[in-house]
């Protein structure tokens, strides 16, 4: 429902809609919305929370700090993508319609494209692109998996609602079609995890391999040489019992439905995609033609946010190509953040055009700034989930004076 | 504003029209009568020596959605601009400026530079639906639409194994053509996608689904009937079970009886058409397979023709993939298992002309071609990527077209499968209007584009003109002039106009009261909200590029 004549201001009225604040997309979150005011009723998610109820501040465009007339920031921001011979556009924070209006600027400014995420990103397209992978979606996991494997991460420091939506079930209301959800065996390999949403509702403890992030490397290419069948003489790696990772291979081997799961974002350690190629080829091994094997086994990339998974594939099938993490030269920066006042562009001595939340406060004082909304708050638009399959609707929720990235992006083009 | 096309030599099945001389008046887009004498024609183009046919219509071809991009992102090294040798050089068309995986815009512009004006995508996940008619929307030039997935969808199959009636899977399968935007409706390795789920690994014909104790052949009958009672045109299009295997024409020929003589239409039937024998245990299966096609006439298939070179195969048969992944080349693949809806596979794969299985493939696929004796009941597809990319379809034409360019094509294959099979005495060589019928009219009938695929009044402008060439390939590789709802958008081979085409969908009528159920089931077992699974209108006729035009009567 967007908003209509019939919620008046003054009247609260409330609605369901999709979240934007990390890869999940829970699109189930109810909120109240008074004037524009927006209170989340139904999770005590703080990404969430953080995103629908942030303020709606200045929402006047400036060139060098000074308010100025949107007509005259859209053609400043001409004048100085005029003069750059090679703009860098990044931060990419938007939905698939605003990175479609930013990619076709950067096409007719010879411009480069780089996501805030790009990073990250990069660790996982560089093991898609020398092996691919076997991979799952959201609601497979909720329904089949009956082990859990979370590699390097926590997840619910990325993704807060993961447990709650996909792994303990309510059997009244939401429920798994073939495995009982409270019987499911969590694992955790990594160091300093929060390992408490890995508690089974009546209260069963998850198994933790505590190893520090930099042993990842070693200990899952111990794990995938075990499932592979290796005998292995030493007797522990990396301070770990081989026999407890003997134990974790096992349990992978007798599952009917095995989820191994890793975020990008915290494998940030060099090589990290030989890791995650490590856990992708674990899962290929498992699903090996085996009339001994009785169960499957999938890999599950998580985390995601800022639109990267959106940007990725609008990019990937706008050019052919997936985006890349290049350090990019350039001679002109063009910083978009729809999503959030918070992520800022980092320090440059060219000259710097942000397109993005109204609430930026800014370290560096941009040449021009130019509030755009928000999808899923000031505008609707469409975003993809982190794993690919489900792309969901976004919804204007907000009373607004504010453009969308799109218009600015064709007005800017139309000048050039 | 009135255009006149004068003189030319007119190919269309549906007016019966073979190379008669007679000329074409476009008004507002669509063919119209010849006008009256008062009328003002605004533009004429002289077509004397010309051949004109309706625009051409791809009704099988991987164009949008999450596998194709997959394919992409997997793959740069196939974005790089290659200097062509052999044999791709002589596969891809002068005008073929990239390889497997196009991006969109290359899509609907080397589509419109060979006079297509159509193209289907027949393998729409229903919950990725959202991303295929994104992609179809930035795709340029050319109409588009899709065939929507079901058969190892959860809800599906625990309507079938629970004896659900037929009425309730009719209204999903109505539900689904609305909710996904789609004009017909696909079934892939029947229960195979969702069993390979349940570590099942093979599931043939009668074979059971592990966990819902129902076979293919149920899920076959169940959604053949169900299509056909809601009385849309476009048959329940069948990717059959056994993709790939050697062996697998048994199961293709006992598909052909499963819908007990309800229309269906098997999909690139030449890779399920594959027999064992010979020292290699793979053989051609072809002979039996076109007579089957003959003497049933409730079955429509399509070729899914290889061509040698590198492309690579994007199904939603992750199951079959799965196994296929060994060959992959590059070594590389992604296999996914997607929201108890269906999966998907993407094995990059080079076609070897001295490959033994490859070079025989080759052959069975141009077998069926030739020994399938009516053209309304076979279209030509490579099922783009999976057998060659679209842009090599003048090629494979002028392979149907002239026997002395296949047979000499055929004499540098592997000597092991030039002895397998029987090409050489098939002497037949397709006809212009042979291939009017297999890439117009008889496509828009299938698919039930009534205004499409002829060039009677009241047709819709989409019109292909050719220069007369004994090469084949060069006379299909770059017609003269395309119009596209009456509008000149190709001149000698290259785009002069850009325009953004249609979504054709059908939506019958249905009981309302399945979203009952199916909001139950979404909540407690799905990840998302029921409403936000349906695709509005608005969403595709964005920014005012798109639009849809309904085809249900």
């Amino acid at each position: 429902m967007e908003i209509t004549q019939d919620n008046a201001p003054n009247n609260p009225s409330t609605t369901i809609v999709t979240c934007p604040a990390c890869g999940l997309l829970c699109d189930n979150v109810s909120v109240e919305i008074k004037q524009s005011r927006i209170r989340v009723l139904n999770t005590a998610c703080p990404k969430s929370i953080q995103f629908f109820e942030q303020a709606l501040s200045d929402d006047s465009p400036k060139i060098n700090g000074e308010s100025t007339t949107l007509k005259q920031a859209i053609s400043h921001a001409a004048s100085l993508l005029k003069a750059s011979k090679n703009p860098l556009f990044a931060g990419l924070s938007t939905d698939v319609q605003g990175f479609r209006a930013i990619y076709n600027l950067a096409n007719k400014t010879n411009g480069n494209l780089q996501h805030i995420n790009a990073q990250s990103m990069a660790r996982n397209m560089a093991v898609l692109q020398s092996s691919g992978w076997q991979t799952t979606t959201l609601t497979e996991v909720k329904n089949r998996a009956d082990v859990i494997v979370c590699i390097g991460t926590d997840i619910i420091s990325h993704n807060t609602r993961f447990f709650e939506r996909f792994v303990w079930l309510n059997n009244q209301k939401s429920d798994a079609m073939f495995t009982d959800s409270g019987k499911r065996e969590v694992i955790y390999i990594g160091e300093n995890l929060n390992t408490k949403a890995g508690i089974s509702p009546d209260g069963r403890q998850p198994e933790s391999v505590n190893c520090s992030k930099s042993d990842l490397p070693e200990i899952l290419a111990v794990l995938r040489a075990l499932i592979m069948g290796k005998n292995l003489k030493a007797q522990n790696v990396a301070g770990i019992q081989i026999s407890d990772l003997i134990a974790v291979a096992d349990k992978l081997r007798q599952a009917k439905y095995a989820v191994l799961a890793w975020i990008a974002k915290d494998l940030d350690f060099p090589h990290a995609a030989l890791t995650i190629q490590s856990i992708t080829e674990t899962v290929t091994l498992l699903n090996q033609n085996d009339s001994n094997r009785t169960g499957r086994a999938a890999g599950l990339s998580l985390g995601g946010s800022d639109g990267d998974t959106s940007a990725n594939n609008a990019s990937t099938w706008l050019s052919g190509f997936s985006l890349n993490n290049d350090n990019i030269e350039h001679d002109a920066l063009v910083w978009i953040n729809s999503f959030n006042a918070k992520k800022l562009p980092e320090k440059t001595k060219h000259p710097l055009i942000v397109l993005g939340n109204a609430n930026t406060k800014f370290e560096q004082t941009p040449d021009v700034f130019i509030p755009v909304t928000t999808p899923g708050l000031d505008c609707s638009g469409t975003l993809f989930r982190v794993d690919s399959a489900v792309i969901l609707p976004l919804k204007k929720i907000r009373e607004n004076n504010l453009p969308t990235l799109s218009e600015i992006a064709r007005q800017i083009e139309g000048l050039l | 504003m009135i255009t006149h096309l004068k003189n030319g030599r007119i190919y269309c099945p549906v007016m019966g029209a073979d190379g008669v001389v007679q000329d074409i008046y476009i008004r507002n887009g669509k063919i119209i009568a010849k006008p009256a004498s008062h009328e003002k024609i605004s533009q004429t183009f002289d077509l004397a020596g010309k051949i004109v046919m309706a625009g051409a219509i791809d009704m099988h071809s991987h164009i949008g959605g999450g596998k194709v991009n997959i394919a992409r992102m997997m793959l740069p090294e196939f974005q790089e601009t290659k200097n062509y040798s052999e044999p791709e050089a002589h596969i891809c068309t002068p005008n073929c400026s990239h390889h497997a995986t196009p991006n969109t815009s290359d899509t609907g512009f080397r589509y419109i530079e060979m006079g297509y004006t159509a193209a289907f995508e027949p393998a729409i996940l229903p919950i990725n639906a959202r991303q295929a008619h994104l992609e179809m929307a930035d795709t340029p030039m050319i109409d588009k639409g899709g065939y929507a997935m079901l058969g190892n969808d959860d809800y599906f199959l625990r309507l079938l194994s629970s004896n659900a009636d037929q009425k309730a899977i009719n209204d999903y399968v109505a539900w689904t053509l609305h909710a996904t935007q789609a004009i017909g409706i696909k079934v892939v390795n029947p229960g195979g996608i969702s069993a390979f789920k349940f570590n099942q690994r093979r599931l043939d014909l009668d074979e059971n689904h592990s966990h819902y104790q129902i076979s293919p052949r149920q899920i076959l009958k169940s959604l053949s009937r169900a299509v056909h009672d809601l009385g849309i045109a476009k048959p329940l299009h069948v990717h059959c079970n056994n993709l790939g295997a050697a062996g697998n024409f048994e199961t293709t020929l006992n598909t052909m009886g499963a819908s007990d003589g309800v229309p269906m239409h098997l999909t690139h039937i030449q890779f399920h058409s594959y027999g064992t024998e010979g020292d290699k245990k793979f053989s051609s299966a072809a002979a039996q397979i076109s007579e089957a096609l003959n003497r049933n006439k409730h079955i429509t298939a399509d070729v899914g023709q290889i061509l040698f070179g590198q492309t690579v195969t994007a199904s939603g048969d992750s199951m079959m993939q799965h196994l296929n992944a060994k060959l992959a080349n590059p070594k590389k693949s992604v296999i996914m298992d997607i929201e108890c809806d269906a999966g998907c596979g993407v094995v990059p794969f080079k076609y070897r002309d001295q490959n033994y299985v490859n070079a025989l493939q080759w052959a069975i696929g141009l077998e069926i071609f030739l020994s399938v004796e009516d053209p309304w009941r076979i279209f030509l597809t490579t099922d783009h990527p999976n057998g060659a990319p679209f842009t090599s379809y003048p090629h494979l034409i002028r392979l149907l077209m002239d026997k002395s360019f296949r047979n000499d094509a055929f004499a540098k294959l592997n000597l092991d499968a030039q002895a397998m099979s029987n090409l050489t005495s098939l002497n037949r060589e397709y006809s212009l209007y042979e291939i009017a019928i297999m890439t117009r009219a008889g496509a828009a009938k299938l698919i039930g584009l009534n205004d499409r695929g002829h060039l009677g009044a009241g047709a819709a402008a989409d019109i292909t003109i050719y220069t007369d060439q004994s090469d084949r390939e060069a006379m299909f590789a770059k017609p003269d002039y395309v119009f596209k709802d009456g509008e000149l958008v190709v001149k000698d081979g290259k785009v002069v106009k850009v325009v953004w085409g249609k979504t054709h969908t059908a939506k019958p009528a249905f009981d309302i009261g399945v979203e009952q159920g199916l909001k139950q089931y979404f909540d407690k077992y799905h990840t998302i909200q029921l409403d936000n699974f349906k695709i509005s209108n608005d969403e595709i006729a964005e920014d005012g590029r798109g639009g849809i035009i309904n085809h249900t009567n």
